[in-house]
């Protein structure tokens, strides 16, 4: 069980202050985040709107061990799993009176680098999902950014000190642009290490070989991950979230030509929503250990009220938050993965990946983004009962989350400044001495942090030996081997207006990139694009949109009937007659 | 058998696992169990590195004995760690 079980601190109410919005008017307001009878509550107040409150957490003790800070004797903070991130220079200076949110673009006070860079390539889609924002049929305007203006973007991510190693293309539906692969292949282009589209299948689960030629063509190209849109295995359950019959099969071929393709990276989203798609949670890690040879992980993500207003009753019966879906997943996994020893805030391994990149000369991803923003958990094949289980059996993570903090600030400093002994004495000549001694001294950290790895390994077995070739050889091919038929399962709670905290927003990881009109790129944290941004800057980069687009993809009449798919009329959720 | 199927009153399976093994082809599930072997197996991977091989062997053998070792040391492991992470930030 967690290492605050009998301490003082989890008898204490949770308390504190911070920042939101009004769900109303959008002002910014002061909030509470308060503890009440084992869950934890967001409380706010705006002078003209009245009072609002949200759920942040089911599990007060959960939330309470998340924001729990690790003292030394004399009571300074030695670690907590809040973490302060790099940053960038600042794209604007925040110049609205107002403060966060409303100086995004991305103003100085944000404290985290970008990890993931999003592009919307389209809001046309080849579905018509009720609680969707990106529709070109309902905005009645196209927003899909050109190929010099996707270049832009890229351009602005990459040129960063430290630019993201990932980009995510989102939409509507990215593959339903004919240049879907030649965006890829930029991406790769422009130095992305891994390149992600977000989906619904549409490209890839074409019949007749068109899906298998497609998805083929993008993998060369250089698209590396499916971020694939799959809320259950009952076809009841697609029915019910994006109002069309018969889904599975659409969803299987994708998986069957990815795996003929040779693609074998696919992380499967689903949307949990309270009484439709909960109950399939289980299924679909069934699902994703029944098909790992393709699929490397899950994400859930709890809805997001957005687009409406919500009363208070609905919020009360929509609302849910990441630890509702780890108590799901212990429920309906017997307690295999559970609540108390599986999950983690995904910023646990901040210093330990800043470690990693540095030892094995690869890029860093910076999970510096709030702990309240997502898990995860990691399973891997047991040896001796070939059955899934958390990487925690192997490893004593407390341990090593601990050493590896305390050892990345002994080392941190060499980061930023190499050895210059020899240039030093020698001046030029002494480059290349050092440049021995620098290799000499990688190699002894190497060792003295494999050891430090080793005290705190539980089991024999494959995984140590594949994190020691990763940081001997830092090569891709140690990477996919470390996560070949593993399975990385997260929960990502997306905010909105009932619930935001500018306390998150602004060490968000997460950025949207948009090419305006003038030239310029603004960036934004997913969560105030989506929750605030979004309206106003599609309105300055939008463009006419044809009658012939307009109807390509019209699922809202039920004109268009796919091949094994049928319309639900009311183009969303199927309402009960 | 890995679950149990639960058919709600819409009709929905819905499974409670109890077990979480793969069901895949068992030539995957191979590959998974040796993945390093499945790697190498092509020409130039890099896990035909001689000198990372003995590495990773010798440090194989380490933990092997490490395990064994923290069992016999009982209550004294944490002291014992300690002490190795003291000697561990030498000179840091
Ligand atoms: S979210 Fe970040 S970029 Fe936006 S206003 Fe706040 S600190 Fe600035
Ligand atoms: S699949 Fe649904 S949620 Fe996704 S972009 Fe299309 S309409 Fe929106």
């Amino acid at each position: 069980m967690y290492h605050i079980d009998g301490t003082d601190y989890l008898k204490q109410k949770y308390y504190k202050k911070t920042r939101s919005i009004c769900p109303e008017c959008h002002e910014p307001i002061d909030a509470e985040i308060v503890e009440r009878e084992g869950e934890i509550w967001m409380q706010k107040e705006c002078p003209d709107h009245g009072y609002y409150e949200d759920k942040i957490s089911s599990s007060a003790k959960y939330y309470k061990w998340t924001h729990f800070k690790k003292k030394d004797k004399d009571g300074n903070v030695e670690w907590q799993f809040l973490k302060d991130g790099e940053t960038n220079p600042p794209d604007c200076i925040g110049d609205d009176p107002r403060g966060c949110p409303y100086n995004c673009g991305l103003c100085e006070k944000h404290i985290s680098t970008c990890s993931l860079a999003l592009i919307d390539l389209t809001n046309r889609c080849n579905f018509n999902c009720n609680f969707c924002y990106a529709n070109v049929k309902q905005a009645g305007y196209l927003v899909e950014p050109t190929l010099e203006e996707l270049d832009r973007i890229m351009e602005h991510f990459r040129s960063k000190p430290i630019p993201p190693p990932a980009i995510m293309f989102t939409g509507g539906e990215p593959t339903v642009r004919k240049d879907f692969p030649e965006i890829c292949k930029m991406a790769k282009d422009h130095g992305f290490k891994e390149v992600i589209v977000a989906t619904n299948g549409y490209g890839f689960q074409r019949k007749n070989g068109k899906g298998l030629e497609f998805t083929k063509e993008c993998m060369e190209k250089g698209l590396d991950t499916l971020y694939f849109q799959f809320d259950g295995i009952n076809n009841e359950t697609f029915e019910k979230t994006r109002g069309i019959k018969n889904l599975m099969s659409y969803k299987q071929r994708v998986i069957d030509n990815c795996r003929e393709a040779g693609l074998s990276s696919i992380v499967l989203v689903q949307t949990v929503v309270k009484g439709i798609t909960d109950i399939e949670v289980g299924n679909v890690i069934q699902y994703a250990i029944d098909n790992i040879d393709v699929v490397r992980g899950i994400t859930y993500q709890p809805v997001s009220l957005c687009g409406r207003s919500y009363s208070e009753d609905d919020l009360k019966e929509m609302r849910i938050t990441n630890a509702d879906v780890i108590k799901m997943v212990d429920e309906q996994t017997s307690g295999k993965i559970g609540i108390e020893n599986a999950w983690y805030p995904l910023t646990t391994i901040v210093e330990f990946g800043r470690i990693i990149a540095y030892l094995a000369d690869v890029e860093p991803v910076e999970f510096t983004c709030h702990p309240d923003c997502g898990f995860a958990t990691y399973m891997v094949v047991d040896p001796d009962t070939n059955e899934m289980v958390p990487i925690m059996d192997y490893f004593d993570p407390i341990k090593i989350v601990d050493f590896s903090n305390r050892f990345w600030d002994k080392i941190k400093h060499k980061e930023k400044e190499e050895i210059k002994f020899f240039e030093n004495i020698l001046g030029d000549f002494g480059k290349t001495l050092d440049k021995g001694v620098n290799w000499v001294d990688k190699q002894q950290l190497r060792a003295r942090f494999l050891a430090g790895m080793l005290q705190y390994t539980k089991k024999p077995g494959k995984l140590m030996e594949m994190f020691t070739r990763i940081l001997l050889n830092g090569e891709w091919e140690s990477i996919s081997a470390f996560t070949h038929g593993t399975l990385l399962i997260s929960s990502m709670h997306f905010q909105d207006a009932y619930n935001m905290n500018l306390e998150r927003t602004k060490r968000c990881i997460v950025h949207f990139g948009v090419a305006m009109p003038d030239g310029s790129v603004y960036e934004a944290p997913f969560c105030t694009m989506n929750t605030l941004h979004r309206p106003a800057i599609e309105k300055k980069v939008a463009k006419k949109a044809g009658t012939k687009v307009m109807e390509e993809f019209d699922t809202t009449k039920g004109e268009r009937v796919l091949p094994e798919q049928e319309v639900v009329h009311n183009g969303g959720t199927k309402k009960e007659e | 058998m890995s679950q149990e199927v639960i058919t709600t009153k819409d009709g929905l399976k819905v499974r409670k696992l109890v077990s979480l093994k793969p069901s895949t082809s068992e030539e995957y599930r191979e590959a998974i169990m040796h993945r390093v072997d499945h790697f190498s197996q092509k020409r130039d991977s890099v896990f035909n590195n001689m000198v990372e091989n003995i590495l990773v062997k010798g440090l194989e053998l380490i933990l092997e004995t490490k395990i064994r070792v923290d069992d016999l040391l009982g209550d004294q492991k944490e002291t014992v760690q300690d002490f190795i992470e003291k000697l561990l930030f030498i000179g840091l």
